[in-house]
């Protein structure tokens, strides 16, 4: 059984006329890193919010078509439930806070005294996150008080805190420089490893070339395609749904348009390396 | 004397309530004006304790003198009475309007004073803590924190707002007229940001299990100290003693 299973999925928004999401298709295998990609008002946030049940359940608006969580529809999920199945990391930092806390300790510790789990236990999953986020430097501040980039990662150590099964993460890193880019990308490998399933919305192809299993490309509510990361991310046809590609594809799409053929188009800087490597022996030119 | 402010400070917020409480009973208990006035002296000398004195009598005598001097004017003119002290034209004063401004002024100082005491010496987080302890809804408590640390928040978003006019040229300094007109335009922005916020928040809570159908923990706990039952038994000793008295009387 998959994980999540999405059978012609349309959606409106309340008093919108039109659908944002046509008749989408999928499923969602347990373990596996998807990356969501697209242009702006594709409707990526969106199909976040249906997958995390805030649609229907808290938007309103005409959502018809089928999607089953663990093969239970998402209309028979309570709310509540669903907290502990999905985490869900929205796309603003700057509403991700509860308001309530005095320190980024307590408020990342929130979602687990709402679980009501033990104050010892608590403390400890606490502070190997922020180990493993590398923010133990912000413990003590103010939620309040943090940039943006240190609210995103506050935000992201909130919800994996709590260790849903499944990681929704709309755009983590939209306030982050390269380096903490890398790291969140590398945080969320972490949690693959551990065996979540992830479902990240994301515009930096060349990371996401990297450590995302499989892609969907929406434009304009549709899931226009899916598929192997290396397969969506090599063809050109790509390009013409409003999303980019990998520098390193790009490069290996125009060798080929050159008529270089590489053997393969590369996806990532190493296997750029390798392929052109492979090419200049095989051209006689190393 | 450090000792003594901490251990006042860390009473259990409801034991410092009992306090309050029984400041406020003891001024219908006793008879008179004096004892009641003397309750503002009474808590100035706590908040002393507990070092906080000027901070409790600034406060104190902000929010109460107002009240004490306007009801004073009103009601020792306009209370019905014969026994006239000074009159000038239509306007008379009496005793009888005197007796029962002290009356009334005195209750409100000793009640009004006791209650901002226990809110110098009691944390919100303590309160709270103590409220949950004692069976409160996590909404209703939440609601109560969040608007206390939206306020300043709130506060910092004006002065964003009024800065960001002041560069459009919009005069927000200087007479109190000015001032006001500068401040209305940012009441929308201010408004409309709050309430998409909302929504936010909502989901936010959402997303961090707040509606999970467990009993909540928590990370901090305020803790009964060993001298909390004391007072509770002074207090209770002082009240019987109280009643006893006054009825002998
Ligand atoms: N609450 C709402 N009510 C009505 N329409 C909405 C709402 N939220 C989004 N939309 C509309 O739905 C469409 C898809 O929006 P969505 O936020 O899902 O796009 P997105 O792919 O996440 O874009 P971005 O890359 O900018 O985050 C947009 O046309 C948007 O205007
Ligand atoms: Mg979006």
């Amino acid at each position: 059984m998959s994980m999540i299973t999405i059978k012609n999925l349309s959606y409106q928004y309340p008093i919108v006329e039109t659908d944002v999401l046509h008749d989408i298709n999928i499923s969602i295998e347990k373990g596996e890193f998807y990356a969501v990609i697209g242009s702006n008002g594709a409707g990526k946030t969106t199909f976040c919010n249906v997958i995390r049940g805030f649609i229907p359940h808290f938007y309103k608006g005409d959502l018809r078509g089928e999607i089953l969580i663990e093969g239970k529809d998402i209309r028979d999920w309570e709310l509540g439930d669903l907290s502990q199945k999905i985490g869900y990391v929205f796309q603003n930092p700057f509403t991700q806070i509860s308001g309530v806390k005095e320190t980024v300790f307590e408020e990342i510790a929130f979602g687990l005294e709402n679980l009501g789990l033990e104050v010892e236990i608590i403390k400890e999953k606490v502070e190997n996150v922020l180990k493993m986020l590398e923010i133990e430097y912000l413990q003590e501040k103010n939620p309040f008080e943090l940039s943006g980039g240190q609210k995103q990662r506050v935000a992201l150590a909130s919800i994996i805190v709590m260790e849903p099964d499944i990681l929704v993460i709309d755009e983590p890193t939209s306030q982050l420089d390269p380096q903490g880019t890398e790291e969140v990308f590398k945080i969320i490998e972490l949690m693959k490893n551990k065996g979540k399933t992830i479902i990240l919305v994301e515009h930096k192809m060349e990371l996401i070339a990297e450590y995302a299993d499989r892609i969907i490309l929406m434009q304009d509510g549709k899931v226009v395609k899916q598929g192997l990361t290396k397969d969506i991310l090599s063809d050109e046809d790509t390009l013409q749904y409003g999303s980019a590609l990998p520098q390193y594809a790009l490069f290996g799409i125009e060798m080929r348009n050159q008529n270089m053929d590489l053997g393969s188009i590369p996806l990532t800087e190493k296997q750029s390396i390798s392929v052109v490597q492979q090419w200049m022996k095989k051209e006689g030119l190393a | 004397m450090d000792q003594i402010k901490k251990s006042i400070l860390h009473l259990y917020p409801t034991t410092k309530f009992l306090v309050t409480l029984f400041l406020c009973i003891s001024v219908f208990i006793v008879p008179g004006y004096l004892y009641a006035y003397s309750v503002l002296f009474i808590c100035m000398f706590f908040s002393y304790l507990a070092g906080s004195f000027k901070e409790f009598s600034d406060l104190a005598i902000k929010a109460l003198l107002l009240i004490v001097v306007f009801i004073f004017i009103l009601q020792s003119f306009f209370y019905p009475g014969t026994h006239v002290i000074w009159s000038w034209s239509i306007f008379s004063i009496k005793q009888e309007g005197i007796d029962f401004a002290l009356n009334l002024t005195s209750k409100i100082v000793a009640i009004g004073s006791s209650f901002i005491l226990f809110f110098r010496i009691t944390k919100v987080k303590d309160l709270i803590s103590s409220l949950e302890a004692l069976g409160l809804p996590p909404k209703v408590t939440y609601i109560f924190l969040s608007t206390l640390q939206i306020i300043p928040e709130m506060k910092k978003l004006t002065i964003v707002i009024m800065d960001a006019q002041k560069t459009r040229g919009v005069e927000t300094e200087g007479k109190l007229f000015t001032r006001i007109k500068a401040f209305l335009p940012t009441l929308s922005p201010l408004i409309l940001g709050s309430i998409a916020g909302t929504e936010e928040r909502v989901l936010t809570l959402e997303s961090r299990a707040f509606s999970a159908k467990v009993k909540k923990t928590s990370l901090y706990t305020v803790e009964k100290t060993k001298y909390d039952p004391i007072v509770r038994i002074i207090l209770l000793i002082l009240l019987i003693t109280l009643i006893i008295w006054r009825v002998m009387l």
